[in-house]
C-alpha cells in the first residue's frame, strides 16, 4: 500500500510538532530557574536611597550647585544599582545603593545649608539696612 | 582623642596593607574627615562627625581586610561624603546661630530705636508746650501792653478831649466875657445917655433923680418915670447877667429919719420891682433905703437938696456888696 502524500507531510508535521514542545518546555525550564533564581536572592533595597533622592529634590537642591551635582550622583549611583541587580551582583548593588544614599543626603544637607546661609545673609543685611535707615 | 586614635589606626592599616595602594576614595576621607575634625563641625555638629568616623573607621577595616575591593572604595565613599555632611551640618548650626544673633541684633536696634523715638516724641511735646507757653505769654504780653497803650490812648484823648473842652469853655468864657464887656459898655453907654453914671468902687453908679421918678414925699413911680426906667431896665438887662444890683432910695435932710427912711426905702422897692416887671432878674437886685445918710452933696441949698434926692442903681463889681 503506497502512503499518500498527504501522509508524509502529516509525519513531519508531528515530528516539527514534537521539536516546538520540546524548545517551549525547555524555554519554560530555562524562565522557571532565572525565576527561582531571582525569588532566591535579596531583592534590592532602593527606598532609602529613593526617599533620599525624593527629600533632596523636595528641598531645592537641584537649584544648588553642589548639592546639585550630588543629587545627580545619587540618581546614577541608583541607576547603578539597579544594574548591578538585575545582573545578579547583588552585594555590588547594594554596596552602590550606599553610595546613593551618601549622595542624597549630602544632597539635602548642602540644600539646607545654602538656604540657611542665604537666611542668615537676609537677616544680618536687614539689620545693617535697619542701622542705615535710623542713623 | 579621637581623631588621634583614628589616625594611628590608618597608621596600623598601612603597615598592615603593606605596599598596597590606597584607594582614592580612601585617601579623599581621610582628608575630607581631617579637615571636618579640626573645623568647627567638632564643636557644633559632634554627632555627624562621630558618624563621620566610623564609617571611616568601617572603611580603613575593610581596606586593611580586602585592599582592592569595590567595597573598601565604596564605604570610602560613603566616609567621605559623612564627613561632608558632618560639615554641612555644621555650617547650618552656624548659620543659624549667625541668622538668630542677626535677629536679636534687629530686635535690639528696633528697641533702641522706638525708645529713642519715644524719648524725641516727649522732648518734642514739651518743647512744643513751653512753645505754645512761651507764645501764650508773649502773647498775654502782646495784649497787655496793646491794652495799655489803648488806655493811655484813650487816657490821652481823654485828657485832650478834656482839654479841648476847657479850652472851648474858656474860649466861649472869653468870647462870653467881651461880649459881656461890649453888653456892658454898650449897656453903659445906654445908661449915660439915660441917667448919670459913674464908675466908682463898689460898682456902677446909675443915679436917677427923686424928682424924675416921684412926686415930692411919694413913692408911686411917675408915667415918665416908667419910660425911663424901661430903657433902664433894657439896659441893665443887656449887661452882664451875673452881675448884682442893688436900688438905693435916697432922701435930702428935710423931714425926720422916721419918714426919710420908710420913703427912701419905698422908692427902692418902687424902682426895683419895676424893674423886675420889665425883665430884671428878681435874684439879682434887691432895694434898700438909706434915707439922708448918703447925700451927694450938702443940703444946703434947694438945688443940693434936689440932687440928693435920687434913687441910685449900683451895678456891683463881681466880689463885692452895696453895704447899705
Amino acid at each position: 500500500m503506497r502512503y499518500p502524500r498527504i501522509q508524509v507531510q502529516k509525519q513531519n508535521s508531528m515530528k516539527q510538532l514534537s521539536k516546538n514542545a520540546m524548545m517551549a518546555v525547555a524555554v519554560a525550564v530555562v524562565a522557571a530557574a532565572i525565576i527561582a533564581g531571582c525569588a532566591s536572592s535579596t531583592p534590592l533595597r532602593t527606598e532609602a536611597s529613593t526617599s533620599g533622592i525624593r527629600a533632596a529634590e523636595e528641598v531645592g537642591a537641584a537649584k544648588v550647585p553642589r548639592a546639585s551635582l550630588h543629587l545627580q550622583m545619587a540618581k546614577e549611583e541608583l541607576d547603578l544599582a539597579k544594574g548591578l541587580a538585575i545582573k545578579g551582583e547583588q552585594e555590588k548593588a547594594d554596596s552602590m545603593l550606599l553610595r546613593a544614599e551618601a549622595d542624597a543626603e549630602l544632597a539635602v544637607a548642602l540644600s539646607r545649608e545654602d538656604a540657611e546661609k542665604s537666611e542668615a545673609r537676609a537677616a544680618v543685611e536687614s539689620v545693617r539696612q535697619l542701622r542705615q535707615d535710623n542713623k | 582623642m579621637k581623631t588621634k586614635n583614628l589616625l594611628v589606626v590608618i597608621a596600623c592599616t598601612g603597615l598592615f596593607a603593606g605596599c598596597a595602594t590606597v584607594p582614592n576614595e580612601l585617601v579623599n576621607a581621610r582628608e575630607v574627615y581631617q579637615r571636618a575634625s579640626t573645623g568647627p563641625a567638632a564643636q557644633v555638629a559632634p554627632a555627624e562627625l562621630h558618624v563621620a568616623q566610623q564609617a571611616l573607621t568601617q572603611a580603613e577595616q575593610s581596606f586593611q581586610k580586602h585592599p582592592d575591593s569595590y567595597q573598601t572604595r565604596d564605604l570610602a565613599y560613603v566616609a567621605q561624603r559623612k564627613s561632608e555632611i558632618a560639615e554641612a551640618t555644621a555650617s547650618i548650626a552656624i548659620e543659624q546661630k549667625s541668622q538668630n544673633q542677626a535677629k536679636n541684633d534687629y530686635l535690639a536696634t528696633q528697641g533702641k530705636i522706638v525708645a529713642k523715638t519715644k524719648q524725641d516724641l516727649s522732648q518734642t511735646r514739651a518743647e512744643l508746650v513751653t512753645s505754645e507757653r512761651n507764645g501764650e505769654m508773649k502773647e498775654e504780653r502782646l495784649v497787655a501792653e496793646q491794652a495799655a497803650r489803648t488806655t493811655a490812648d484813650k487816657r490821652t484823648v481823654t485828657a485832650q478831649a478834656a482839654r479841648n473842652v476847657a479850652d472851648q469853655r474858656a474860649a466861649n468864657a472869653q468870647e462870653e466875657r467881651i461880649a459881656a464887656d461890649m453888653r456892658t459898655a454898650d449897656a453903659q453907654a445906654a445908661l449915660a445917655r439915660l441917667a448919670a453914671v459913674k464908675e466908682e468902687p463898689r460898682g456902677l453908679v446909675i443915679t436917677l433923680s427923686g424928682s424924675v421918678l416921684f412926686a415930692s414925699g411919694k413913692y408911686a413911680l411917675l408915667n415918665s418915670a416908667m419910660t425911663k426906667l424901661d430903657e433902664v431896665a433894657f439896659a441893665l438887662k443887656a449887661q452882664d447877667a451875673g452881675k448884682r444890683m442893688v436900688v438905693e432910695g435916697h432922701t435930702d435932710s428935710q423931714g425926720s429919719d422916721s419918714t426919710n427912711q420908710p420913703l427912701s426905702l419905698n422908692r427902692a422897692i418902687a424902682v426895683r420891682d419895676y424893674l423886675v416887671s420889665r425883665g430884671v432878674a428878681p435874684e439879682k437886685i434887691t432895694a434898700v433905703g438909706l434915707s439922708s445918710s448918703r447925700p451927694i452933696t450938702d443940703n444946703k441949698t434947694a438945688e443940693n437938696r434936689a440932687n440928693n434926692r435920687r434913687v441910685e442903681i449900683i451895678i456891683e463889681r463881681e466880689s463885692h456888696t452895696s453895704n447899705p
